[in-house]
């Protein structure tokens, strides 16, 4: 029982990893691909002000375009999108809504953005010259759009720089009509009720960019893990440039604080889950060092030392643990290959009452990793460990002659 | 003085110790005993002194409470003394840590309990090997040894059973087994045929008269029967705790007498 309640302890404690960890994982994908990737390179400044007339230059964008298509970096990208970032106004016949305009390179957006995935009528953008425009389903009904329908899009044209602003149209407010191709659902309320994906050269027509002109680099790596790595390496590729480098992590700092928080939750969860896994083996083993009063008090008599007693009940509870160690791992991870393949629906547990703030994918997919099952064992081990030195101490201490007495 | 200088200065003991004399097993002086149960005091042993040369066949005798277990339980290491000196095969047994007293038990004591105390969960061999094993034997002499010795002893047979499948006589003989596996300058046995049936005690007594006198281990033990105390060479009784008589039964046992009988 107690190699059972050990092994337990350590299934759940790799379940629940596994699974917070896929989560996390999910939601970090998720949210990077709705949002500017792993790495995004904007305009300095723009991550603060979001001002729409920070944008790239044509060599920015080019020595981008260059450092992600050679090795080792081209190996891990996922893709790379250029984007051109406005908001605006958007009208059809019977309402108005504000929206977040996002003018995209379709081809390159599919393999970056999850909106191409989660088209729920009609189609993603196909063509970068087409006056077409994605919208979400919430913006969708507010409008009284669907696919097909005719809607105009107002927004003011972007300052190119001041010295061509006045010779340009910089700062008028230009608007222009376009067709619904397709609406998408992702789960998030913002994204779904005011973000609008149209072609690059739509947008850039219309806000008065230039061809090259865009207002950030998405990002997304085969690995989130090394959006730190590859970020430092654009950093010093791009040093002496008016851009600013950011992973997700800095990009999306409340997505990052969220997923701390929630770490954080989990590290207390663990502990607690622990303790009463570890009180109850205190329990038992102390329990068997009482009961095994009279034979400890045998040995003792017949010449095993003190410190040997001590040894032998660690040694015991070092084959119990490694037992129940080996129990924990199979039965974890089964677990969590279980979870990892077929994954955790939620839709079976919450119906379709599912918030949809964190977990976009009603389907939770468990990622456990080495490093993990390694700390979470070790964790583990050293625990029964250290519970294994008070009985240890205590039959250490089994007092002669008494101890003989047979009850 | 530690267990290592102890034992350094056990031949030295032997030759020059308290007694001054040679092959003493266990010499005692002036040990007291008192237990306590919370309020009360319950005095078991009132400065006993009793010498006992190696190859001695001893009995204690006396009525419940007159201090014979304690006494063996103090000869053993098994328990300290309040005061006195004890020294078993020079040793002085007070000024030993409580590691140093396991491993004189391992070493030079054998001990053989009046409730058997076998462990359960082992063999019948298992059981009787379990000091050899402490001792760091290696298994095959382990087994050679106790082999040997469970032949001599009438136990041959046995050796897969557990002590629940053995009658109280051959659990108790188990028991001489293994504190004679060891082959101990002294065998300490309390009451060892108080469960016992007169034939199974008799078989007992035939056991353990053999071995001292082929082996020359100093047996003492302490027993309320009749004819364990005729067939002892020597007879120590005990009322409250001290000793009030100490007769030798046999001209080859005693090389050293009794010094002292306390009161």
């Amino acid at each position: 029982m107690t190699a059972l309640a050990l092994g337990l302890g350590l299934a759940l404690l790799l379940i629940s990893s596994g699974l917070l960890d896929g989560g996390h994982e999910q939601t970090v994908a998720d949210g990077v691909r709705l949002g500017p990737g792993d790495v995004v390179i904007q305009a300095k400044g723009y991550q603060d002000s979001g001002t729409p007339d920070l944008l790239l230059t044509a060599a920015v964008l080019t020595s981008v375009k260059q450092f992600l298509q050679t090795p080792p970096t081209k190996a891990i990208l996922r893709g790379m999108s250029a984007r051109l970032l406005a908001t605006g106004l958007l009208n059809s016949a019977t309402n108005a809504s504000s929206v977040a305009i996002v003018g995209v390179i379709p081809q390159d957006e599919r393999s970056v953005s999850l909106i191409p995935e989660r088209m729920v009528e009609g189609t993603y953008l196909d063509s970068n010259k087409a006056p077409g425009v994605v919208i979400g389903i919430e913006l969708a009904r507010k409008l009284g759009v669907k696919v097909g329908s005719k809607v105009v899009l107002m927004t003011q044209a972007v300052r190119k720089s001041a010295a061509a602003d006045k010779a340009s149209t910089g700062g008028e407010m230009k608007s222009t009509l376009l067709r619904v191709s397709g609406v998408f659902r992702t789960g998030l309320q913002p994204i779904d009720a005011g973000v609008i994906d149209l072609p690059l050269s739509v947008a850039q027509t219309l806000l008065g960019a230039e061809d090259h002109q865009v207002t950030q680099i998405a990002v997304v790596l085969e690995r989130e893990g090394d959006s730190p790595m590859v970020a430092d390496r654009l950093r010093e590729r791009l040093a002496g440039q008016p851009v600013e480098v950011l992973t997700w992590r800095e990009s999306m700092p409340m997505l990052a604080q969220i997923l701390r928080l929630d770490h954080s939750f989990n590290y207390v969860m663990n502990v607690v889950v622990l303790t009463m896994v570890g009180l109850g083996i205190l329990n038992t083993i102390l329990m068997r060092v009482l009961e095994r009063r009279y034979e400890f008090g045998v040995c003792a008599a017949l010449g095993l030392r003190p410190l040997q007693l001590a040894t032998m009940i660690i040694g015991e509870s070092l084959a119990l643990t490694s037992i129940s160690l080996a129990l924990g791992l199979a039965l974890g991870l089964g677990m969590n290959h279980y979870f990892a393949t077929t994954g955790l629906d939620f839709r079976w547990i919450f119906g379709h009452s599912l918030p949809p703030a964190l977990v976009f994918d009603p389907i939770l997919y468990s990622r456990l990793s080495a490093s993990r099952i390694t700390s979470s064992v070790t964790v583990v081990f050293v625990m029964a460990t250290l519970i294994s030195l008070y009985p240890a101490l205590k039959a250490a201490r089994t007092e002669l002659p008494d101890s003989l007495k047979v009850l | 003085m530690s267990y290592q200088s102890s034992k350094q200065s056990a031949s030295q003991a032997a030759e020059l110790g308290p007694a001054g004399a040679s092959r003493v097993a266990v010499d005692l002086k002036e040990v007291t005993k008192t237990y306590h149960t919370g309020p009360i005091e319950v005095p078991a042993l009132r400065g006993v002194s009793l010498r006992i040369a190696s190859g001695e066949f001893v009995a204690t005798a006396g009525p419940s409470g007159s201090g014979k277990t304690t006494l063996l339980n103090i000869i053993g290491g098994l328990d300290r003394a309040d005061s006195g000196e004890v020294w078993v095969a020079g040793h002085d047994l007070q000024r030993l840590s409580l590691s140093e007293l396991a491993r004189l038990r391992l070493n030079r004591i054998g001990f053989v309990f009046q409730t058997y105390n076998l462990l359960p969960v082992l063999s019948a061999l298992e059981n009787a090997e379990f000091t050899l094993l402490l001792q760091g034997v290696p298994a095959s002499q382990r087994r050679e040894r106790v082999e040997k010795l469970f032949l001599e002893i009438g136990l041959d047979g046995l050796e897969n059973r557990r002590p629940a499948e053995l009658s109280g006589g051959q659990q108790q003989r188990v028991a001489v087994a293994r504190a004679m596996v060891t082959e101990p300058a002294l065998i300490l046995a309390d009451e060892p045929t108080a469960n016992l049936d007169s034939a199974s005690a008799i078989a007992l007594l035939d056991v353990m008269e053999h071995l001292n006198r082929t082996t020359g281990t100093t047996f003492i033990f302490s027993t309320h029967d009749p004819q364990v105390m005729e067939r002892a060479h020597r007879l120590i009784r005990l009322r409250d705790g001290q000793i009030v008589s100490d007769e030798t039964r046999e001209s080859r046992q005693p090389q050293i007498t009794t010094t002292k009988t306390a009161g």
